[in-house]
């Protein structure tokens, strides 16, 4: 199954799946640069997605704009969701809880890597 | 709020953000400043309503520029009506080196877009962590847009808040050299409810 990597910063991404893969997560990883590009991605791919890691402020389509519409529509509603955003204060947290109540998860950039990796393992397939 | 008054919180939010950028530095790359970091009042200088942000003008160099606003809420973030600006200033020789540090994976330094990149990344986490410092302090939380990216000057200028004048300039020491430098401007910040 694969994971979906959601950030406009190409080095977020990066260093995400560095370290997930440096971890020894194998499991093989998908990109988008904004929620639009996201959507694109998710339409194609969303029976093979087991996990999307979500940035917050992105452009055009920003991460909770794409989470809203994500738990829409049943078809990837059920697909878990981690925030990992550099805002990471509890009203910041409750919003994305409000928007996707089945939220998997909230990591505030900085984030140490065995902290990333405790809250996304009970994902991975 | 008296002129005297605002100037106080500027200096203070201004201070805030020094050591909320100390305390990131320390622990996402174990980096200490060569010297205490320098604060300084400046004005803002205003051209066709938004801030002018010149890289060439902190480092004499080629430098990249990036920078993220503050909104009191989502409607004006919406209205592109600004309470504040952040912005970062990294000079060109120093973005590989900045980001080796703070443990990022590498970058092309012939790549424009990704030294673009590695800056909008710094700018994004040191305004994440000031938000919640913001919060930890007792203030509202605040809506933060994406991160700009620009190599010399910001272009088109930067959103600020209308009724301020003022903006600090926070300048860090690596190895010897000023490599960093943070510019803050900020409208009054509600407190919390």
């Amino acid at each position: 199954m694969k994971i979906l990597a959601i950030d406009d910063a190409d080095l977020e991404r990066e260093l995400l799946i560095e370290v997930l893969k440096g971890s020894g997560v194998t499991n093989e990883f998908l990109q988008a640069r904004d929620g639009d590009e996201a959507l694109e991605v998710l339409g194609k791919y969303f029976k093979e997605i087991c996990l999307i890691l979500l940035d917050w402020q992105m452009p055009k389509v920003s991460g909770m704009e794409f989470m809203e519409g994500v738990v829409k529509v049943p078809a990837v509603a059920h697909i878990p969701i981690i925030m990992v955003s550099a805002s990471g204060t509890e009203e910041n947290k409750k919003k994305a809880r409000d928007v996707n109540p089945n939220l998997g998860g909230y990591i505030v950039k900085p984030y140490k890597p065995e902290e990333l990796l405790d809250v996304i393992k009970p994902f991975l397939k | 709020m008296g002129n005297q008054a605002r100037e106080q919180e500027l200096e203070q939010q201004a201070k805030l953000l020094n050591e909320t950028i100390k305390k990131l530095f320390k622990e996402r790359g174990e980096i200490e400043f060569a010297k205490e970091p320098t604060l300084a009042k400046k004005n803002i200088i205003e051209y066709n309503g938004r801030m002018r942000a010149d890289g060439m003008e902190k480092f004499n160099n080629p430098t990249y520029v990036s920078f993220v606003n503050f909104y009191i809420d989502t409607k004006s973030m919406e209205k592109h009506s600004a309470l504040g600006a952040l912005v970062i200033y990294v000079e060109q020789s120093y973005v590989v080196p900045l980001v080796k540090k703070l443990k990022y994976p590498p970058i092309d330094d012939e790549d424009e877009n990704a030294m673009k990149d590695g800056c909008g990344a710094l700018c994004n986490i040191i305004a994440g962590a000031y938000k919640s410092a913001l919060v930890t302090g007792g203030f509202a939380e605040l809506e933060m847009s994406h991160f700009s990216n620009y190599r010399n000057t910001a272009a088109n200028g930067i959103e600020f808040c209308f009724k301020e004048w003022d903006k600090y300039e926070i300048s860090y020491y690596l190895d010897n050299e000023k490599r960093l430098v943070v510019e803050l401007t900020m409208g009054v910040v509600p407190k919390r409810r």
